[in-house]
């Protein structure tokens, strides 16, 4: 590694030192108290991920592909197959080292700013016995802002006594985000090109240890992080002390959004399988080895993977800006709450009694209830496509956001039927086989933790048929349709059955939602569902990437699991969040993880490589794999 | 022989202005058909009418005996009528092989559920789609390009991709709105071809408007006038060249009328 680059790490660990600092001085830790250390941590990980990412542009001057002869005006986006002997400008004027640069200059930028706290916590730290006893030097802020830092509560200031391992591990934590902020940074530059880009880079490019060995620890991350949160887990475990519950929802958080980065970096095909397999397993066992509070959340967060992956396909594949969203999700809670809850609405008594059934509680269990949510979500959803169907753009979205809010005032308004603001109580648990959260054999399993896995099935559910549906001649229908109605039309797409088809499809997918959303709060009211809620879904799929399955999900932990992490720090959660989002629009503005086309869109040179594809061009991946490997294999030749 | 298409006084009013006058208009199974006149005369307005992006007030559109007015685009669409645009409207975000995969939409029966499923019927459907695709591009003269975001193609190239994607629909009459605008004339020389062996491979009949005067009377068997939407003229290119009408409203000066003469005799 260049010593420029170098020293550039180690300035951007003291830039981000120093704003560390000047948070501890005006007591901003000893305030947020317990959760001071994530916070901060995540600081740190984007100062460094900024300062990476201006390195990566200007890097990209040589990413910009000539393209073969004249053929091409601007940088050449291709996708598709490309010809594997047409060796891309672009990857020979890499440099080896870009990955392992990153990672190097990732961990030293983190371990700048993580040895710096040690030795500002050594000055005000004596070793006392086999731990650290933290020692007032300054003022009275200091020492309480120190103690924050290191994951002890202001309370237990007097008595502190910090194991010596625990504090070498908040150390070592904040290397450890500098390494993630690398390895992200890293996923993100390979994503212009994908797995291929990285599989050219170790084949052709000499390096290919020290490539490979980036690459692994980018997929071994997520597994890393999972087997940490078990272990964290363990009765008579505690590294973090009372910070334990936060943390450990900020590694889950981490620990499912590196995962995502894991399966880009690992090669098509049956790596690809492997990885993908290996994580949805290590997903799955989370709502075991989470506690109550996690789960919770984590439930929380993959309802609103639902929302965002129903709402993309409105928004984000067909284009139609939808702002009343949250009317389907309140329509599928609502739904499954008047099924299973002992609430019975005069209305609906006596619709069962002309139908000659008996009025009994709960009517349906879940899994009999849910298909009658989505229908009714779907039902809601064309009620209001027909009459948007001829709007656009500013329009649609006024009108929609007044459908939003016509269901949530009829749900307060229409007492008799809804008991309005006093909402419905006591909502039924799903079961499965006689099992439920609350029966003893579900012992293994808390009761959020079965919402959690639930939601993580469902959400797995949606994505698949999301991403087949796109896939397929109604996803083409619906891209065109965003890009030119009018042209689609006389192409031959039906646009009123295919704008009916996004908002019934996407409202029930929110509708699932609502119903799993109403099982977990057991207790719903008409405020649970205001315009917050389609806000919260529009802006987690924008930061996410909008029109990127992979990319709402991230969204999803960003937007709606962060905040709980932030929850000490309540008075600045808000701020600190807008702050977050705006840097966030400002580095990726496609968000997160983009779609190729998304990328298109945005024209941002840096974003797309030569040889970037859309993935939805299942042939050409086909073709695609198949030419890695030949180059792989050229490669090796070469190499000998 | 019946006429393919048979346009019958077709009128279309915007507010006052009055763009297509009463137009009748017949084209014959596999030719191909010039509509000229000069700019604003209701040209682009009279291909709108034809494939439902407008409704005429006035008028009766027959195409293969059956009446095309009231349907919507697409079903025009699924009837057998494509068409390019003047100004270039592809889907821009979207490969050179989608945007004829688009073409191809109502071609495509498989259901949604089966496309979640990937059912062995609907994957052979895609596959041939694409098949049929990649065929149309080359035949179009854009091989290898499949996978080029449409808006990083060439001018000449955008062109002949809408080209491409009209042809997906598998249309019986294929309409083009200045095919050649704005092209260099090798790339023009390209696209005559192209229309040649649009009729005379595929058996599609054309109806192109187009200014290049020379290209015109090159080109087509029939041609049609128009002026302020009104049709002043139709027959061979040489009657129209002769028609004293079309002289004054379009050809302008003896001396164009001389040139073009000239040209068309090479
Ligand atoms: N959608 C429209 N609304 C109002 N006027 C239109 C519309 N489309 C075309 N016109 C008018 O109709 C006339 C004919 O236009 P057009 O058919 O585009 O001419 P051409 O294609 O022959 O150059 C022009 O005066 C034009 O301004
Ligand atoms: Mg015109």
């Amino acid at each position: 590694m260049p010593v420029e680059s170098a020293t550039r790490a180690v300035r951007t660990g003291l830039v981000a030192f120093a704003f560390l600092a000047y948070l501890i001085f005006i007591g901003v830790p000893g305030k947020i108290g317990g959760s001071a250390l994530p916070v901060l941590a995540l600081i740190s990980a984007l100062f460094i991920w900024l300062a990476l990412r201006r390195e990566s542009a200007a890097l990209s001057g040589t990413a910009v592909d000539p393209g073969p002869g004249a053929y091409q005006k601007k940088p050449g986006w291709e996708i598709g197959p490309r010809d594997t002997s047409d060796a891309s400008p672009f990857v020979d004027h890499l440099p080896f080292s870009v990955v392992t640069g990153f990672v190097l200059k990732g961990v030293l930028a983190g371990c700048t700013t993580g040895l710096l706290i040690a030795v500002l916590s050594g000055v005000s730290a004596t070793a006392m016995g086999n731990g650290v006893s933290i020692q007032p030097v300054f003022d009275k802020i200091v020492p309480v802002n120190v103690a924050a830092l290191i994951g002890v509560s202001p309370g237990q200031i007097a008595q502190a006594e910090v194991p010596l391992l625990r504090f070498v591990l908040q150390v070592l934590f904040f290397a450890g985000a500098g390494l993630l902020a690398a390895l992200v940074a890293a996923a993100a530059r390979s994503s212009q090109s994908q797995a291929e880009q990285l599989a050219r880079l170790t084949t052709r490019l000499s390096g290919p240890t020290t490539v490979n060995v980036a690459r692994y620890a980018g997929v071994a991350l997520p597994f890393l992080l999972l087997a940490y949160i078990a272990w964290l887990g363990l009765p008579g475990v505690s590294v973090f002390g009372s910070n334990e519950g936060t943390i450990r929802l900020l590694i889950t958080l981490i620990a499912t959004g590196s995962g995502l980065f894991a399966l880009r970096l690992s090669l098509p095909g049956r790596e690809r399988t492997v990885v993908g397999v290996l994580l949805g397993l290590g997903v799955l066992a989370m709502p075991f080895i989470l506690d109550q509070f996690q789960n919770s959340v984590m439930g929380l967060v993959f309802i609103f993977v639902m929302m965002g992956l129903g709402l993309n396909i409105v928004v984000g594949y067909a284009g139609l800006l939808d702002l009343g969203y949250v009317a389907f999700f309140a329509i599928g809670a609502y739904t499954y709450a008047f099924l299973s809850a002992p609430f019975s609405s005069p209305y609906v008594s006596s619709l069962l009694l002309l139908l000659g059934v008996a009025p009994e509680s709960p009517l349906l269990g879940y899994w009999m209830a849910l298909p009658v949510a989505m229908l009714t979500a779907a039902a809601g959803g064309i009620l209001l496509g027909i009459p948007v169907l001829r709007m656009r753009g500013d329009y649609l979205a006024i009108v929609t956001l007044g459908f939003g809010e016509i269901i949530r005032l009829f749900m307060l308004n229409l007492g008799e039927l809804t008991n309005g603001p006093r909402g419905i109580l006591e909502i039924s648990q799903p079961a499965l086989f006689g099992l439920s959260p609350s029966s003893v054999t579900f012992g293994l399993l808390s009761s959020q933790g079965w919402i959690f896995l639930l939601a993580l099935v469902s959400s797995a559910l949606v994505a698949f048929v999301a991403i087949r549906l796109n896939d397929s001649r109604l996803g083409r229908a619906w891209f065109a349709m965003q890009e030119d109605e009018d042209v689609a039309e006389a192409t031959g797409v039906h646009l009123v059955r295919t704008k009916l088809l996004a908002f019934a499809i996407g409202a029930t997918f929110a509708g699932m939602a609502g119903q799993l959303y109403a099982a977990r709060q057991i207790n719903i009211f008409p405020e649970n569902f205001s315009l917050f809620v389609s806000i919260d879904a529009l802006a987690l799929i924008i930061v996410g990437g909008i029109g990127s399955p992979a990319g709402i999900v991230l969204g999803a932990l960003a937007l709606k699991g962060l905040p709980e992490v932030l929850r000490g720090v309540d008075e600045y959660r808000i701020v600190t969040f807008a702050a977050l989002l705006v840097i966030m629009m400002i580095v990726r503005p496609a968000g997160i993880l983009p779609s190729a086309r998304r990328r298109i869109q945005i024209n941002d040179p840096n974003e797309m490589g030569p040889d970037s594809k859309i993935v939805s061009d299942g042939e050409a991946e086909v073709v695609q794999t198949a030419g890695v490997a030949k180059n792989a294999a050229n490669g090796q030749e070469e190499a000998m | 022989m019946t006429a393919l298409l048979s346009v019958q006084r077709v009128t279309k009013v915007f507010g006052g202005l009055t763009a297509v006058d009463g137009v009748d208009l017949d084209i014959e199974e596999r030719s191909i058909t010039s509509l000229i006149g000069p700019n604003g005369a209701g040209k682009t307005t009279l291909f709108n009418c034809l494939t439902g992006l407008h409704r005429p007030e006035v008028g009766e559109i027959l195409f293969s005996g059956s009446s095309l007015i009231g349907l919507r685009p697409d079903e025009i669409t699924d009837r057998g009528v494509a068409r390019t645009y003047q100004n270039i409207r592809l889907f821009g975000r979207m490969t050179a092989l989608e945007n004829v995969l688009v073409g191809q939409h109502l071609r495509l029966e498989a259901s949604h559920w089966s496309a979640v499923l990937r059912t062995a019927r609907q994957q052979s459907e895609e596959r041939a789609a694409r098949e049929l695709a990649r065929d149309l591009l080359d035949f179009v003269g854009l091989s290898g390009r499949e996978g080029v975001v449409s808006t990083n193609l060439p001018y000449g190239d955008q062109r002949l991709l809408e080209v491409a994607r009209a042809l997906g629909s598998r249309p019986r009459l294929l309409l083009l709105d200045e095919p050649a605008a704005g092209m260099n004339p090798s790339e023009t020389d390209r696209m005559m071809d192209l229309v040649h062996r649009l009729r005379d491979e595929k058996g599609i009949t054309v109806f192109l408007i187009e200014h290049d005067m020379k290209v015109v009377m090159s080109i087509s068997e029939s041609v049609a006038v128009l002026d302020y939407g009104e049709k002043i003229a139709e027959g061979t290119p040489e009657e129209v060249r002769a028609n004293a009408r079309v002289v004054e409203a379009y050809l302008g000066p003896e001396v164009e009328v001389q040139e073009a003469t000239e040209s068309a005799s090479h």
